[in-house]
């Protein structure tokens, strides 16, 4: 019988550190995706994972298992990234350029073709970092409000607020960017309709 | 429905999540109020253009490698700290093990003070070099047990006070050397084992380190190793990387090292 993510997580506490490579399987594509479409570098995202992965090693005391797994891990990987980008802030000097190590989002990382995608890709790296996490949840993810709600620690009808203004600020920043002169978010109502 | 309620419940539509009433109020609202509409047009079809955002690929083969590594690592820390529950405590409570690190070189010059005009020291004092001795020790290993990696790299270079042949000290910088993430702190680590150079094991890991580290300061600075102890078995390591490393500084001081060696290149 398949084993649930709380139960490889009570064994990796328990010292069988062997089944974090069963939740890292499991999780590792849901965690990378959230990263690299919050950093834009699908370098830092693959760094940040390392990361996320080797503090619930190192953190496996901590783990309650009163609430879902992925609850915890993505709890993780959000004060990853932002601990990464407070160490960028402070030890810019302190890194070693020779090793590559902690790059920024480079253009070898974004989609660079001008097409409508990579335009919104852009506009969505543009978005503040807050807002940005919002859609990146809603949507890739597509985690249920009341999720992202216990995630940020806030009330599930701020959430539903929160995204529809962050969805009509990427879009006028999508807007922006927009070089041809009609507006590629105009459609019908009834294709509207069909989500 | 009014316009507010639309803004409300406008993310539960977009994302498929309004129920069948709701789905059929906002839309009865939509055909009415030409400004919503357009509102809700607008955001539908970003939603559907987000979608669209090819999802990037990750290298997941090479993370998993690199998460069984930090397995095997963590692995082995833990059956280093299994034993003493001081150190535990010390890896857990870095500001601690930072004051404690203070603490035990200040108590060290004092001591060495007190006791260096009594040549015939006595049984109480040898006991008393031989805890501060055990404290330097535990103290190093918890600092290269801390998260913060300038943590790790001041138990790096503290390990250079702790006096004797160290073994648990020699297996900790052997292990940071081939398994700590920040190349700071692999590079001191270099440096710490050279008063280990004479034993076998420090000789092998660093050879063994010549084919596997990636960063050039960490090449650069095994290169010098082995030819400081004129290792005249890293020959090989130093060969290849003369051939294939990637970058070109490192190729040339490899080149350099085989000459040192007494081999030709």
């Amino acid at each position: 019988m398949t084993m649930t993510d709380e139960a490889l997580m009570q064994a990796v506490q328990r010292g069988d550190l062997a089944k974090l490579g069963a939740l890292f399987d499991r999780h590792h594509l849901a965690v990378f995706d959230f990263l690299a479409r919050m950093t834009g570098s699908r370098a830092v995202a693959e760094d940040l994972v390392q990361d996320v992965f080797e503090r619930i090693l190192k953190y496996r005391a901590t783990w309650r298992g009163d609430a879902p797994f992925p609850a915890w891990l993505f709890r993780i990987a959000r004060n990853a990234r932002a601990d990464h980008y407070r160490r960028r802030e402070f030890t810019a000097t302190y890194t070693d350029a020779m090793d590559g190590e902690d790059p920024a989002p480079g253009p070898e990382d974004r989609l660079e073709s001008e097409n409508e995608a990579a335009r919104l890709q852009r506009a969505l790296l543009r978005l503040r970092e807050d807002k940005r996490e919002l859609i990146v949840l809603a949507r890739y993810r597509e985690m249920k409000y009341e999720a992202i709600a216990e995630l940020l620690g806030v009330d599930v009808a701020t959430i539903k607020v929160r995204v529809h203004r962050a969805l009509k600020e990427l879009r006028d920043i999508f807007l922006t960017l927009e070089s041809r002169p009609t507006c590629a978010v105009k459609t019908s109502l009834s294709s509207s309709r069909t989500i | 429905m009014r316009c507010e309620d639309v803004s409300l419940k406008l993310s539960d539509y977009l994302a498929g999540r309004a129920d069948t009433a709701e789905r059929a109020a906002i839309e009865k609202h939509l055909e009415g109020c030409p400004a919503c509409l357009s509102e809700t047009e607008g955001l539908a079809s970003l939603w559907r253009s987000l979608g669209e955002i090819p999802a990037p690929a990750p290298d997941s083969q090479g993370m998993r490698a690199r998460i069984d590594a930090a397995i095997e690592h963590e692995r082995f820390a833990s059956n280093r700290t299994s034993a003493p529950a001081q150190r535990r405590f010390l890896a857990n409570h870095p500001l601690v093990a930072a004051c404690a690190a203070t603490l035990v070189l200040a108590v060290g010059v004092v001591l060495g003070r007190a006791t260096e005009r009594a040549p015939a020291a006595t049984p109480e004092v040898a006991a008393l070099h031989q805890e501060l001795r055990d404290l330097k020790q535990m103290v190093t290993l918890s600092l290269m047990q801390q998260q913060s990696a300038s943590e790790r790299l001041r138990g790096v270079s503290f390990s250079n006070q702790v006096d004797g042949s160290g073994d648990e000290i020699l297996a900790a910088l052997l292990d940071t050397l081939k398994h700590d993430t920040n190349v700071n702190v692999r590079l001191a680590s270099v440096d710490a084992l050279k008063r280990f150079a004479e034993r076998d094991v420090v000789r092998r890991a660093a050879v063994d380190a010549l084919d596997t580290q990636r960063s050039p300061l960490v090449q650069m600075a095994l290169i010098d190793f082995v030819v400081e102890t004129q290792d005249r078995g890293a020959v090989g390591a130093l060969r290849r990387l003369s051939e294939s490393a990637a970058n070109e500084t490192v190729r040339t001081r490899a080149a350099w090292g085989i000459e040192h060696l007494g081999v030709e290149s």
